[in-house]
């Protein structure tokens, strides 16, 4: 279902309190949030820490119940047992049953997602090697480093096939050469037609893989769109310079024995456009903090 | 989507295999198993038959005293190693019923209660088997009038200790459920361990004594707890196959209403 007509997750004025140690006093962490993310579509949640993503994200999986407004997956409501059938979740630093193997523990999930025989081996053995974790498989997950944890908690998301993959900081202690892979594999996801809502503080990454992404603050929605539309100068339209500008520019560039390539090593775009956006939302921060 | 019992296995299944793993089961069976054989180091006493009674009824109070911490701590203990690990939050993020995880975590420990009444209890009958040989031997006199061991009593006595366990993890994962903490939970465990064994006789003794202000509360206690008294293993000699049948059921009521309201109350718990 690519087509982005059906909605993989909707949400509705979602507002989400925890009660504080103290009487009386509740903590808002996720303030009438309303968001749609189509089928299909790679979805990125940003916003700092403690903006409200990971609470965010229990409340789609019906592990936090909302305070108010509605939350719904592929239009079930999330509080049934249904909303879940085609969900496959990595929760943040996640952690496994420490006695179980690898393939053991990928291959429990498999059954409870209803999977058997040797279909359920094959599938095992296949998302096994997409996180590369073949050689390691035998071992128990109590022996793993951060970053294989992370690795069979991503084997172990997407072992039932589904058709919604949340990924809650996928990238967390996991190396440049496996965050580029988790990137190759989440775009062999949409590829597949899958819908991915991923949360990452790793910005570039973000960039180059979502189709669309939204900046939390406070559990405020600050901004969403495409990264093209959020990146896009205030008058409309990428700014362009001629071809004499440019010239005069590469030679500037020159000038200090510098090639044009450095000036797309800058930050990153939507680096800045979330220090912004984060920076706005909290005008005294930074008095408070002096 | 419908209940499942097969995800409820898995559950219980991968429970076991934790529950297994845990250095508290081993010492408590290994303390009861102690208890039961070492209770043969006292043959010194050398008393007759009545010696059999003695380490009949030392074995059974060493089955249904390390039987109570085990059913406690280990329910506490297996409820909440899902919770402060988060792999509850991995597992209910799946299409699961708080009902299958609820339950799949009972039936793993019961599965190790049952186990370990059934291991004890057998190991109690080799004991008495033995010594009631070694006795035949020195005073066959002893024997006349009867006095050897009644082991379709030991079954029966098996198996009542087994209800009452499975019922005290049952209340205790009903504390667990809405506790914050373990030791809260096992603390509560055996709060109701203990009103559960005294109920019977304190609601008994204000009966006798006729009205009092103390009845009103008592007799609450009376009707919300179930009397551990009625498993009790000397009962076990003489309780009919009806009588048997009756305590199956109270047991198991009384264990499906715990479990009932633990899953009421855990299906609105923040995991
Ligand atoms: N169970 C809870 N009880 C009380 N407060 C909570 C609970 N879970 C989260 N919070 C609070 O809610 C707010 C949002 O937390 P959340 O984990 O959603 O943030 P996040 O955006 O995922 O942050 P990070 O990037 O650090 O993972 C925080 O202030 C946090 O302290
Ligand atoms: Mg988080």
């Amino acid at each position: 279902m690519t087509d982005g007509t059906e909605s993989a997750v909707e949400l509705e004025g979602l507002t989400k309190d925890f009660a504080t140690g103290l009487r009386g006093v509740r903590l808002r962490a996720v303030d009438h949030l309303s968001l749609r993310i189509g089928g299909g579509e790679v979805f990125g949640l940003l916003g700092p820490n403690g903006s409200g993503k990971s609470t965010t994200i229990k409340v789609i999986l019906g592990l936090l119940a909302p305070t108010a407004g509605a939350c719904r997956v592929f239009g079930v409501p999330s509080d049934r047992v249904e909303s879940r059938v085609a969900v496959g979740y990595l929760p943040e630093a996640p952690n496994f049953y420490r006695f179980l193997s690898g393939r053991e523990l990928v291959a429990f999930y498999g059954r409870i997602c209803g999977l058997s025989g040797a279909k359920l081996v094959a599938r095992v053995a296949e998302v096994i090697a997409w996180v590369g974790l073949t050689e390691a498989a035998e071992r128990r997950v109590g022996t793993y480093s951060k970053g294989m944890l992370q690795r069979i908690g991503l084997a172990q998301a997407l072992v039932h096939d589904p058709r919604l993959v949340i990924l809650d900081e996928p990238t967390a202690g996991v190396d440049p050469i496996g965050t580029a892979a988790i990137t190759t594999l989440i775009r062999g996801l949409k590829a597949q037609g899958k819908t991915v809502l991923i949360t990452s503080h790793l910005l570039a990454q973000i960039e180059e893989v979502c189709d669309r992404v939204a900046i939390l603050d406070r559990g405020r929605l600050l901004v969403s769109g495409t990264v093209a539309e959020l990146t896009m100068p205030k008058g409309g339209g990428p700014d362009r310079m001629s071809g004499a500008e440019r010239e005069e520019l590469n030679q500037w560039l020159a000038a200090r024995g510098k090639s044009p390539t450095a000036l797309s090593a800058q930050s990153t775009r939507l680096d800045q456009i979330f220090i912004e956006q984060v920076a706005r939302n909290r005008p005294n921060e930074r008095e408070e903090s002096a | 989507m419908p209940f499942s019992l097969g995800r409820t296995g898995l559950i219980a299944a991968v429970t076991l295999r934790e529950a297994l793993r845990q250095k508290l089961v081993g010492l408590l069976v290994l303390m009861a198993a102690g208890l039961v054989v070492g209770v043969r180091g006292l043959q010194d006493f050398n008393f007759g038959a009545p010696e059999l009674k003695f380490i009949a009824d030392f074995g059974d109070g060493a089955i249904a005293g390390f039987g109570a911490v085990l059913a406690i701590v280990l329910t506490a203990q297996l409820f909440f190693s899902e919770i402060e690990n988060r792999t509850a939050l991995t597992l209910l993020a799946k299409p699961v019923w708080r009902t299958e995880f609820l339950l799949g975590k009972f039936i793993g420990v019961a599965v190790v209660l049952v186990t370990f009444c059934g291991t004890l209890t057998a190991t109690l009958a080799v004991v008495l088997g033995q010594r009631e040989a070694g006795l035949r031997l020195e005073q066959p006199e002893a024997f006349a009038m009867g006095g050897a061991v009644n082991y379709s009593a030991l079954v029966v006595a098996a198996w009542l200790h087994a209800l009452k366990l499975m019922l005290l993890a049952a209340g205790t994962l009903l504390v667990a459920s809405f506790a914050q903490t373990q030791i809260y939970a096992v603390m509560m465990g055996f709060a109701g361990f203990v009103i559960c064994h005294l109920q019977g006789f304190a609601h008994g003794a204000y009966e006798r004594s006729g009205a009092s202000v103390m009845l009103m509360p008592v007799k609450l206690i009376h009707w919300i707890f179930p009397d551990f008294q009625r498993f009790a293993g000397e009962a076990a000699g003489d309780v009919s196959a009806l009588g048997l049948g009756l305590l199956t059921i109270y047991a198991a009521g009384y264990t499906a209403v715990a479990l009932g309201l633990a899953v009421y109350v855990f299906r609105r718990r923040e995991v």
